[in-house]
């Protein structure tokens, strides 16, 4: 038996116990996730009538003809961005100076910046209430050097927006730094060497190296925005609603599961179009680096 | 001891451990199933359970926690009725009479205004809705106040006061959602009975009617909206009860409607402070209600358990329902201590209203965010 045939046969002999490994999380995703997701948006799509279930796009008919459901839509639609910006804004910099910096510091900022990590965020709703909320810490200590109060943010879409920066920074951080990793230090001490300074080096040298990092970032970010529910509900407004407390007040205090599902399914594709984003770029990497 | 005895008693103690637990389900046993959270649960544990059993040194009280899964209790001592077996229970401390349908009329539960017990005739008339229940602590939407920024003399009386009162302080007063708690959902409620001539009987479980019910809803509707400009942001409600209350001791308002357990508790605590005043409007109050008692007539030991429950009825465990978690007393306050009724004198109920649950939770959660929640935003 040659040797390219032993490993055949080894292959071939492997293969049933690594479907079968796979098979678990794939039933469990197909049974818990896909069959319930299906269902729930092949309810959206029909109505019963007499003469059994028939199709139908009422449900998305009412929620596209509502302006109080696009409102909340559009008020997601646009924390989403404002939050995303943001983010990627503050952990760029941050990453850049733990990447690049040979300072003893940078072991404190890291861990710094990863402490958001560790914290629940119903505990950051309620101290965020305390400092940034009316009469809060901020307060106090702006009225003791003598200046004026504090537009508060509490119960307006800054409340929620702060909250939610600071609960996914850690996320964006690790990614954008995993990210700068593929910058060699080489490449910018040739581009230095050349005469860059340093917006150049940022534009020509750096941004092009982690532009997919930079949209998988966001992406990832985007994801978990559209699904908030405890910072929104906390510290944003009565209205608009944020999808999240939106989709909860909607199944269990109006009592309608089939308008929840609609807005569910609604929210859902948008976060499907940024997973797609996220998907691809990945699979693109991996295809560069196979090749 | 000789080593005959050390065997016997060793045989003894063996044998005792390995008594079935039923078995340990003993003649002097009292079950109690709580309802209530843990602070109620704590409540009878450390102050009921010692007053008890110093007064009644054979019986021991087993406090269950039943949470929300009471009925199939219920459904034991239901199909015990008759029989000779004893259903493992003699008091819950929060349960409806009247359920499941006609258990009343098989003599499920003790009538306890037959029952004789010394004091039943302190309780509050306001608290008795049936006979069948026995009212022991209870909790109502209340006003808070800062009495630093309005005196107690000058707290509005009535809704018509307190309206014109918000009108004169723009933006020093805030509730919650209304589905993020009962302390904001009972002043929306309390705005729907306003504009139904305060008449609370129009509000039932079962008369709900899409398009007529959702006209009166809109009536209460109107009066939020109108006085919409004058809360806090404006337009700014709160995410829960507790908020209300933090924006309260944080002196951002100077007046929120609360759940009067949970400010009474939190002046208990120092998170709200000693200058807070209660006050409850007489013409119509807010909405509240009382836990019920109720008792099975084949519990095994009834006899001790309505001793039980003539002692969570005395004016020591009273006094303590107020001072240990901030709920009313379900007897009237001329027999509890005069400084404990001076102090919460503005909170003494004269009436509790209710409102129903049901369609009108959501009919009510749905039609305030469409159109008083966005009547302003800040």
């Amino acid at each position: 038996m040659s040797r390219a045939e032993a490993t055949r046969q080894d292959t071939k002999g492997r293969r049933p116990i690594g479907l079968l490994l796979v098979a678990v999380p794939v039933f469990l995703v197909l049974s818990l996730i896909v069959w319930p997701v299906a269902l729930s948006v092949f309810d959206t799509l029909t109505v019963e009538t007499p003469s059994g279930v028939t199709l139908s796009l009422d449900a998305y008919r009412f929620f596209f003809s509502d302006s109080f459901s696009l409102r909340n839509l559009w008020m997601t639609v646009q924390v989403a961005a404002i939050c995303t910006a943001l983010l990627l804004a503050i952990s760029l910099p941050i990453a850049l100076y733990l990447r690049f910096s040979t300072s003893r510091l940078t072991g404190y900022i890291q861990a710094l910046a990863l402490f958001p990590l560790f914290v629940p965020s119903i505990l950051l709703a309620y101290a965020l209430i305390r400092t940034l909320g009316p009469n809060g810490t901020v307060d106090i200590l702006l009225s003791a050097v003598g200046l004026p109060k504090l537009a508060s943010p509490y119960l307006t879409i800054w409340g929620p927006i702060i909250g939610l920066v600071w609960d996914n920074l850690p996320l964006t951080l690790l990614i954008v730094l995993a990210g700068l990793g593929n910058v060699s230090r080489a490449s910018i001490d040739a581009a230095r060497d050349v005469g860059a300074n340093r917006v150049q080096l940022l534009r020509y040298i750096i941004l092009p190296r982690i532009r997919s990092t930079l949209l998988v970032a966001a992406s990832f970010v985007i994801l978990g925005l559209f699904s908030a529910f405890t910072l929104p509900y906390l510290l944003g407004p009565a209205v608009p609603e944020m999808m999240g407390p939106f989709m909860r007040r909607t199944i269990i205090d109006v009592d309608d599961p089939l308008q929840a599902r609609t807005q569910a399914v609604v929210t859902f594709l948008i976060c499907a179009a940024f997973a797609y984003f996220y998907v691809r770029s990945i699979a693109r990497t991996r295809r560069e680096q196979s090749s | 001891m000789n080593r005959r005895n050390l065997f016997r008693s060793t045989i003894a103690a063996a044998a005792l451990l390995a008594m079935p637990a039923a078995a340990m389900a003993d003649v002097n046993r009292i079950d109690v199933y709580i309802t209530g959270d843990s602070n109620i649960i704590n409540f009878w544990n450390n102050i009921i359970k010692p007053a008890y059993e110093k007064a009644n040194p054979q019986y021991t009280l087993n406090v269950v926690s039943a949470r929300n899964n009471i009925a199939p209790i219920v459904d034991r001592a239901l199909a015990a009725l008759g029989s000779d077996v004893d259903p493992q229970v003699d008091i819950f401390d929060e349960n409806d009479p009247n359920l499941p349908k006609g258990a009343i009329e098989k003599g499920l539960w003790v009538d306890f205004t037959k029952a004789g017990l010394a004091n039943y005739g302190k309780l509050n008339p306001v608290t008795l809705e049936t006979d069948y229940g026995l009212p022991y602590r209870g909790t109502q939407v209340v006003l808070a106040y800062d009495t630093t920024k309005l005196k107690p003399e000058d707290a509005p009386k009535t809704w018509a006061e307190l309206v014109a009162w918000m009108k004169a302080n723009p933006g020093q007063f805030t509730h919650n959602r209304p589905d993020t708690g009962g302390s904001g959902g009972n002043f929306v409620r309390r705005a729907i009975h306003e504009a139904n001539g305060r008449d609370p009987s129009l509000f039932r479980i079962d008369n709900y009617v899409a398009g007529e019910s959702d006209e009166r809803l809109a009536k209460g509707f109107e009066l939020l909206k109108e006085i919409a400009p004058y809360t806090y942001g404006p337009g700014s409600y709160s995410g829960d009860n507790m908020q209300s209350i933090q924006l309260l001791a944080q002196g951002v308002v100077t007046m929120v409607p609360v759940w009067s357990d949970m400010a009474l508790d939190a002046v208990n605590k120092g998170v709200l402070p000693e200058t807070t005043g209660f006050t409850q409007l007489t013409d119509l109050a807010f909405a509240g209600g009382f836990a019920d008692m109720t008792v099975p007539t084949n519990a095994g030991n009834l006899e001790a358990t309505m001793k039980l429950a003539d002692i969570v009825l005395s004016p020591e465990v009273q006094t303590k329902v107020v001072t240990e978690i901030g709920a009313f007393p379900a007897i009237s306050w001329e027999h509890l201590p005069q400084d404990l009724a001076a102090k919460y004198a503005a909170m003494q109920p004269a009436s509790i209203p209710t409102f129903p649950g049901g369609p009108w939770v959501s009919a009510i959660s749905d039609g305030w965010f469409r159109t008083v929640a966005p009547h302003v935003t800040r």
